[in-house]
């Protein structure tokens, strides 16, 4: 089923941006630490409980260029993979 | 677009199934390297030094086939000069295992490299330290090997591999890094791995006597290869410096080229005089030797062996120092725990670079913990 609410990242979790504009993950309740691409980034930046997924993927559509025609599958994909592991939640 | 990665493995996850065996074939070698960390007998003309008994060998891929084994390594020494390369190398084909070969070419004929070709999805790497034969022969002290060494490269290429290059990069040799890579391109190589001189047996004697590149340089020449020189090349460029500090982008990215784990869990090491050790580190650290493949059990050893069982149960969560602290830990694993051990005589001592760079600030903040601890600093020499 997909979510309707719009989802927020969990305010646990530490976003470190690199020059490069990836960026690592670290979750200090467990010590993991994830590698995000620059779109992951982008994302996750928008995972404040205001931006539904469907307008995330909007700007994604308007701000980068070669975006698959299948990013809004991409991108739920993503975003149900961050809240299996508990960095994300949806705003009640 | 692609979705989180580098996560880390779970205690529940872990297995530790024997996946590979480092054989370090011979107690000599045909050539006197000054940084070697393994550092063989030099075995010139006429002479001729220990190596692992075939008998010995075929015996423990047996037993290891049922602890998991799917790939060999063949190292040394050099592999390639074992009086008996050919019948191992008919047996790991028979065996149907994986083949990686690490060799520094003088030896590798063209009958040796259409054999390992033979083999499962064989990988070979050439180790060349120089783009002529003065800057190579410093390194690896042995007159006219330059010329062999090359000759074996174009060997491996015509028996149909891309082989990789590997340049370990001291001070004598910095300035030939570039060339290094447009000699791998120009003889059909598929990618140049830059190594560090670790400080271990005669890496040691070189970084105590200045011949190894300062932290700064290691670290700048790291940024260069990754950021400037990759980009010039169409074959791939590896740069050895521990996960810290290698771009995200370099690693996972559409032209990424992986994170380079130790497998720690999943091997073992055989000398040549038959000993189990962790690696290659068994030939200058003696707790680290973890029995006799002429008389003990490999599932014995394996399994029950107090040393690895520590370091399963302990890495990463016991690492110390800056590794503590370190976002990367649990892929990166302390980079090398036997080199660790080395210097510090303690398995969960930091890795020498990365203490060092944290004690002059040159480690990356966006990779360490938010609130890194004085304790940090302890390694740090």
């Amino acid at each position: 089923m997909v979510e309707t609410k719009n989802p927020v990242a969990n305010s646990v979790m530490v976003l470190r941006e690199e020059f490069d504009d990836w960026a690592v993950l670290f979750n200090p309740d467990t010590g993991q630490a994830f590698g995000m691409n620059p779109i992951s980034v982008y994302i996750w930046k928008n995972l404040d409980g205001k931006h539904p997924v469907g307008e995330i993927v909007k700007d994604i559509r308007v701000n980068y260029n070669n975006v698959p025609g299948e990013v809004d599958e991409h991108v739920n994909k993503f975003i149900a993979d961050l809240v299996e592991r508990g960095f994300v939640g949806y705003k009640a | 677009m692609s979705e989180c990665k580098c996560s880390d493995k779970t205690e529940e996850k872990r297995k530790f199934s024997l996946n590979c065996i480092y054989f370090y074939l011979t107690e000599g070698c045909n050539l006197k390297c000054r940084h070697c960390w393994i550092q063989p007998k030099y075995q010139g003309e006429g002479k001729q030094y220990p190596s692992l008994n075939f008998e010995t060998f075929k015996s423990i891929i047996q037993q290891a086939k049922p602890l998991g084994l799917s790939s060999v390594k063949f190292t040394g020494g050099e592999p390639l000069i074992h009086p008996n390369i050919s019948e191992m190398l008919d047996y790991v084909k028979e065996q149907d295992l994986r083949l990686v070969v690490e060799t520094n070419g003088v030896a590798a004929t063209p009958e040796l490299c259409k054999k390992i070709k033979t083999c499962k999805n064989p990988f070979v790497s050439v180790s060349i330290d120089g783009s002529e034969a003065d800057s190579h022969e410093w390194v690896r002290g042995v007159p006219g090997c330059f010329d062999k060494a090359i000759q074996g490269i174009k060997n491996l290429v015509e028996a149909g591999f891309r082989p990789q290059v590997i340049m370990s990069i001291m001070r004598h040799n910095k300035s030939q890094m570039e060339a290094v890579v447009r000699l791998a391109e120009s003889l059909g190589a598929g990618s140049v791995k830059f190594n560090l001189v670790q400080p271990t047996a005669r890496g040691e004697k070189m970084h105590e006597s200045g011949e190894t590149l300062t932290i700064e340089e290691l670290l700048e020449t790291g940024q260069w290869v990754e950021n400037e020189l990759s980009k010039t090349s169409k074959i791939k460029l590896y740069y050895s410096h521990p996960m810290a500090f290698r771009p995200f982008g370099r690693m996972f990215g559409d032209n990424g080229v992986g994170c380079g784990v130790c497998g720690i869990f999943g091997i073992i090491g055989v000398l040549g005089n038959g000993k189990y050790a962790l690696c290659g580190i068994g030939e200058t650290v003696p707790e680290f030797i973890f029995g006799d493949a002429t008389v003990d059990s490999l599932k014995d050893v394996w399994e029950n062996t107090k040393m690895l069982n520590d370091i399963r149960e302990g890495l990463p969560k016991r690492l110390e120092g800056v590794c503590a602290e370190c976002l990367m830990k649990n892929r990166c694993l302390g980079s090398c725990i036997a080199q660790n051990y080395y210097s510090n005589r303690n398995l969960w001592a930091p890795y020498w670079l990365c203490a060092q760079a944290y004690k002059r600030g040159l480690f990356p903040a966006s990779r360490l913990m938010p609130k890194t601890t004085t304790k940090t600093l302890e390694y740090a020499k």
